[in-house]
Parts: C-alpha cells; structure tokens; sequence
C-alpha cells in the first residue's frame, strides 16, 4: 500500500487529478448517454427531436448540447407503457429488482426503478460516503428508519454492510424504542434527517438519558433536509449527541452524489467519478465554472442504467468553493451544501428569501427548542410572515430579550419583519423524516 | 501513483478474466436458475470493480 490509501475507499479515483476526472466523466457520459439514446424509447425521442445522436458528444463542451430533463418529464412518462414506469425505461421490466418512490412533496411521485446492478452502485456510492465519514468494520451503525418505499436510509444499511460494518435495523421500532436499542447495543453511529437527530436527542432527554454521556454514537450521517449543512443546527446536534455530524445529499432519481469527509471542510464533495455536476446561472442558464456564484444544478448519474438520469435539471441552488480540502480527495465541493431549492426561494414583501436562512437564525438561539414554523400568507396585497417558536423550559422569564434578538438577527440575515408567535415546548409539530416547517399558503389563494 | 498505476491495469487484467469466467459459466448454465441469479449478483459486482478500477485504467 501507498501512503494514506487507507484514508479513501477507493484512492485510485478519490486523488485523481482534476483534468483526468474530467476525461473520465466524459468517456462516462458518452457511453450513459448512448445506452439511453438505443435503450429507452424517451431518450431516443429526446434526443432525436433536438437532432443529437451519440457521436456527437466529442468534447466536454458538447455535453451541453444534450437536453436537459425535469421533473414532470419523469412524472408525464409514467402514463407510458411498461407499467408502472413509462419508456424512460432501458431495459426490460423483469430486470427490474428493486422499487422505490418519491416522497411526492412537490407533485405526484416519482416510481423509481432500479436494476441488481443499480442497486449495487447505490451501495457503492454510499460506502465512498460511508468511509470518507470514518465508518469502519469496527461500527456498530443503527439505522433509525421506516423501511419502506423511500429509499432513504436504504442505501445506507447496504452500504454499511457491504464496508463489513455490524448493521442494526431499527425499522418498526418507536423513538423510545430506539433509543433504548441504541444504548443496549452500544451502537457507534447512525444515520436520520437533521429533524430526526435533535428528535431523538429531545426523546431521550425526556427518558432521563444524555445522548451525549449515557450512549456511545461518535458520528451521525444526516440526510434529507439542508441542516447538515446549516452551521448552527449542526452545533445543535453534535453538542446534543457529542458526537461529530456528517451531512450528505441525494435524490431517489439521481443517487447519492455528494458527501462531507471528516475534515468537515464547510462543503459537500461531488463523487464526480460517479456524478457530472453541471451548475447554471438560474436566469440565463449559462455554465457557472467557477466558485461563489450560485446556480442551479443539473447532474448526471453516470453509471445508472435501468432507469437513466441524464442531465437532469434538479432545481437545487448550490455554488461551487473554491477551498481545497485537507482530506486530500481532488473532488470538488460544493461550499454550504444546497443553498435552497429554485422552488422554495421565494419572493416575500419585495426581498428573495430563503427558508435556510430562517433556520439558521432560529438554531443561533440556544433558548429557543428546536422545532419552529413559518407561514407567509397574502393579506390584501400585502405578504406577511409568521413565525412560531418554543422557548425552552426555565428560560420563560427572559422571553423578551430572546424575541428582541430573534426580531434583530432575523432582520440582518433576511431583511424582513416577522410576526412571532411563542408557544409552549413541545406543543409545535414533531417530525420523524423531512420535516414541513415552512408553508407558503398564498399559493393556495 | 506509478506503482498504483501499475497495479490498477493488473488488477484491470484480472477483472476482465473475472468477467469472462463469469460469461462461460452463463453459456453451461442452460436456464440453471441457481446458476444464472447468482451470476446476476456477480455481475453485479464485477461492474463495480470495472467503475472503481477498469474505468479508470487507460487514464492513468
């Protein structure tokens, strides 16, 4: 072995020069892209309505030429034949192994149909995440997760098994439940929504249990909601667990493309040996190469083959950094993880504003719970904005300084004024996945 | 990176033999399915390594 190739789960690509990634993204486009274009009827159809055959990606440049998929495409070539997927399909429906959906929040759900093979790379995709995280055969990982249509956590059982790790299903069991698994077993590490971790952190402090002193988690791998990523939620759940946190994105129809290491460098890594990253200005489309200025992704899952995803325009804001991360990985980063989602960037009173940056503000409070809501509604012509918070036990006298700070902070992060609310700990909505804490009802007249 | 170089288009080599062990053993299969749905897993993992390993062999 060479120096330090036990750090990556697979140096050979992890430290690859950036120039030589790159060539080996194209080769890799090319060919995803020619199997879709001779094995899913909607990629030929595709394609051949934009004149584009295979051949003539010749250069990293002409991947732009390819167009680009949405959402809805995937939703509309479901009332295709093969049932239950449509002719995005490339291969035929008895290869297909394993289901899964999307969660449907933003209209109806996406079917999602995965080859063994497919699922295999799901598995490998996570133990690249998995081991630049520090997981070892040495863990014993819980998986506080339904088990279900979701692939979720999924991903990350198989992967954790497949780096040799002691892998615990917690599927059926409730938040006590867990708990007292996690502390019978001694388990070192586990993997839930940000929401999830403080939940479970505030469950177990109602059972008399400190995550932080009476269990023996040393890292958590966070997925699903942009917290992981949010300076401020994620003190809150490494100081409630004492253990380190470890954010991670991905999407049921593109994959598992981007990680944070050990290093915790302030950004996410692109897995670009199995991902194109694609960042555009979100008004003009033009290629953002460069780092700082933020755009919206478009990816390509570059070895996925029953159900392709090819340049697909996710409505994910993120920017490339700039940094270099110790760890030594060549793969680039995305600073901050996803800033927002096009969608929920919205315009409130005049001012652009992005739900993350409330949660920042709100998790910067120490007397203020975890859970919180936001509503903009349309009064007349005018939006207003209403936020409801839980101020922790004990701290009840000093209600108006906390609001006093809250009101500032908020002001100087988002530029807008808030109507609060306080309401007693515990009486605000829990979640156990992706939590619904910021509702625009003016959409909805 | 020479030496790794060097050991990526060996262990590149003995991938593709892997892989072409595992296609003679389908050709005796004859709709075995104890045969054939063990050599989808195989295969399975054989493209892993080509991903990890095979993929990259030439860029080195």
């Amino acid at each position: 072995m060479e120096k330090n190739e036990s750090l990556y789960w697979n140096p050979v690509i992890e430290t690859l020069p950036q120039e030589k990634l790159q060539a080996l993204q194209l080769k890799k486009f090319r060919r995803i892209v020619d199997w879709a274009y001779h094995h899913s009827p909607f990629y030929r159809r595709l394609y051949e309505a934009a004149g584009l055959e295979p051949g003539d990606i010749k250069r990293f440049e002409d991947i732009r030429k390819v167009p680009k998929i949405e959402k809805g495409m995937f939703r509309d070539v479901q009332k295709n034949e093969p049932f239950p997927y449509g002719d995005m399909l490339a291969v035929p429906c008895e290869k297909i192994a394993v289901f899964r959906q999307t969660s449907g929040t933003t209209g109806t759900p996406v079917y999602q149909a995965d080859t063994w093979q497919d699922w295999e790379w799901w598995a490998e995709s996570w133990c690249y995440i998995l081991y630049a995280q520090g997981y070892r055969e040495s863990d014993r990982v819980f998986i506080p997760f339904g088990y279900n249509i979701f692939v979720a956590f999924w991903a990350m059982h198989t992967a954790s098994e497949k780096l040799g790790c002691e892998t615990i299903p917690g599927g059926v069991l409730d938040t006590e439940a867990r708990i007292l698994k996690m502390k019978e077993l001694r388990c070192t590490a586990f993997g839930a929504t940000p929401t999830y971790v403080l939940g479970l952190a505030e469950k177990a402090r109602k059972m008399n249990v400190d995550p932080a002193k009476d269990l023996h988690i040393k890292r958590i791998t966070v997925a699903g909601e942009p917290g992981g990523s949010i300076p401020t939620t994620k003190k809150r759940m490494e100081d409630a667990w004492g253990a380190k946190v470890y954010d991670h994105i991905g999407a049921t129809e593109i994959g598992a493309w981007s990680y944070e290491c050990t290093e915790q460098p302030g950004g996410l890594h692109v897995n670009e040996a199995l991902f194109l990253v694609e960042i555009e200005d979100v008004e003009t489309g033009e290629p953002i190469a460069g780092p700082g200025r933020q755009g919206k992704m478009v990816i390509t899952a570059l070895d996925r083959v029953g159900k392709p995803c090819i340049r697909f325009d996710a409505k994910d804001v993120i920017r490339w950094s700039g940094a270099k991360c110790d760890c030594g990985r060549t793969y680039r980063m995305i600073e901050g993880g996803v800033v927002g989602r096009v969608d929920d960037i919205t315009k409130v009173k005049g001012v652009l504003l992005a739900p993350t940056a409330i949660e920042e503000v709100v998790r910067s409070i120490p007397e203020i719970e975890d859970e919180y809501e936001v509503t903009v509604t349309k009064e007349g012509d005018l939006d207003e904005i209403a936020l409801k918070i839980e101020i922790r036990k004990g701290r009840e006298g000093e209600q108006e300084a906390i609001l006093a700070r809250l009101k500032d902070q908020l002001r100087v992060k988002t530029n807008l004024g808030y109507r609060i609310s306080v309401h007693p700990p515990g009486t605000l909505p829990r979640y156990e996945v992706k939590a619904r804490r910021f509702k625009d009802l003016r959409k909805h007249g | 990176m020479e030496s790794l170089a060097i050991r990526v288009k060996e262990m590149d080599a003995l991938i593709q033999k892997m892989r072409e062990l595992a296609d003679g053993l389908r050709d005796k299969a004859g709709g075995i399915q104890a045969v054939e749905r063990n050599l989808d897993r195989i295969s399975a993992n054989l493209k892993m390594l080509e991903i990890n390993i095979s993929d990259v062999s030439d860029l080195l």
